[in-house]
């Protein structure tokens, strides 16, 4: 019985040394990967935001008419740009929303479950943001292009502005998709334990 | 000394079991879960690489076959999927890696920034032809852009059916980082 208390002292008080010399480094690389990840969070949200009001100001009024055509455009004339609108709308939201998380992660650098619950609602984000930006930007080189085979005409022929503005929104929602991969990277980096 | 070694040893073995238990769990469900998305991805690009509709009248001035290549946004979805499901095949081989070693960290994290980026490129290629195959659908009326499902009809029923495959794939890609994401941070 005395045998087993010498032997369990020493080992012991060595943990707590252990513990005491290895905590520091984790917890500041820790609060600078939370750090960028707030500022991308920003950026993310700027992109998202201009991605959204530049689809949604895009009508163009082409300025001559005839009986049979209507010569004007907005973006609720296809129910693509309207997804897209939409969709880039409630990722903004969405990242908006996240800001109070990534602050709380700034603040305590060991909590797992935020960091956790980050990484499964900015994925979830990833998906709706590709998902809008790759289908407005099928219509956009349709609309570029046009299609020989199904004889789909490139109407941004005629109406130049309209096209600018909606290409534009879709690169706009491509940079956002970026800065989202980014973000979930930092996010499965920063769950590691040490 | 002896003794005591033992019993460190056998309550190192007990503290442990049912984490990597839990571990070990979520390591095969996420290979069973790959397996699930190779065969959705794989038919998906399958089923849109082999559409060749002809009908069986023609004039001078306008086609009357539809394929796949005919729309550059069909093309970047057969390759899409194609690159996709390569990279699951491939990515087999780290997840069995992670049955067996389950505290392996730094193999899971680059597992879920690879997987991140194929979700990325899966949700692209089938969002894109989702919108194609609406259009050909519906038509626009505001565009004059006519609905080629009219005519086309297995033509349309195939691109509509491997757009299914496709997005099966997309959610069994967020249940993969969700459970690499729950492996990675237990204790």
């Amino acid at each position: 019985m005395p045998a087993t208390i010498d032997v369990a002292e020493p080992s012991s008080s060595a943990k707590g040394k252990a513990v005491i010399v290895a905590a520091p480094h984790p917890a500041k690389w820790k609060k600078g990967t939370a750090i960028i990840d707030f500022v991308l969070r920003l950026g993310a949200i700027a992109s998202a935001l201009a991605a959204a009001a530049t689809m949604g100001t895009s009508d163009e009024s082409l300025p001559f008419f005839t009986q049979f055509f209507q010569f004007e455009a907005s973006y609720d004339d296809m129910p693509t740009f309207q997804f897209f609108l939409i969709g880039m709308a409630f990722v903004s939201g969405y990242l908006v929303l996240s800001l109070p998380f990534s602050i709380v992660a700034i603040v305590r650098p060991h909590a797992v479950g935020i960091r956790l619950f980050l990484i499964i609602m900015d994925t979830v984000a990833l998906t709706l943001a590709t998902s809008a930006g790759a289908a407005a930007a099928a219509i956009v080189y349709l609309a570029h292009n046009g299609n020989s085979s199904s004889n789909w005409l490139a109407i941004c022929n005629q109406f130049t502005d309209f096209c600018q503005k909606v290409s534009g929104a879709v690169v706009a929602a491509f940079v956002c998709v970026v800065c989202i991969v980014f973000l979930i990277l930092i996010s499965a980096v920063a769950l590691r334990r040490h | 000394m002896k003794q005591i070694s033992d019993v460190e040893l056998g309550d190192k073995a007990k503290s442990s079991s049912p984490r990597s238990g839990v571990k070990k769990g979520l390591s095969i469900l996420d290979f069973v879960l790959r397996l699930i998305a190779i065969v959705g991805t794989l038919a998906s690009a399958v089923a849109m690489g082999t559409t060749n509709e002809t009908l069986p009248f023609f004039t001078r001035f306008t086609r009357f076959r539809a394929e796949y290549d005919d729309l550059p946004t069909f093309t970047f979805f057969v390759v899409a999927n194609a690159i996709v499901s390569g990279y699951l095949v491939l990515s087999l081989v780290l997840s069995f890696f992670h049955i067996v070693r389950s505290n392996a960290q730094n193999s899971r994290v680059l597992l879920i920034i690879f997987d991140a980026a194929m979700l990325g490129l899966l949700t692209a290629g089938a969002s894109a032809s989702a919108a194609i195959v609406y259009l050909a659908h519906n038509g626009n009326t505001n565009t004059n852009w006519f609905a080629i499902c009219r005519q086309f009809n297995s033509f349309c029923e195939r691109i509509s059916g491997s757009l299914i495959g496709s997005f099966v794939g997309v959610g069994v890609f967020l249940l993969l980082i969700l459970v690499s994401g729950l492996a990675l941070s237990r204790r």
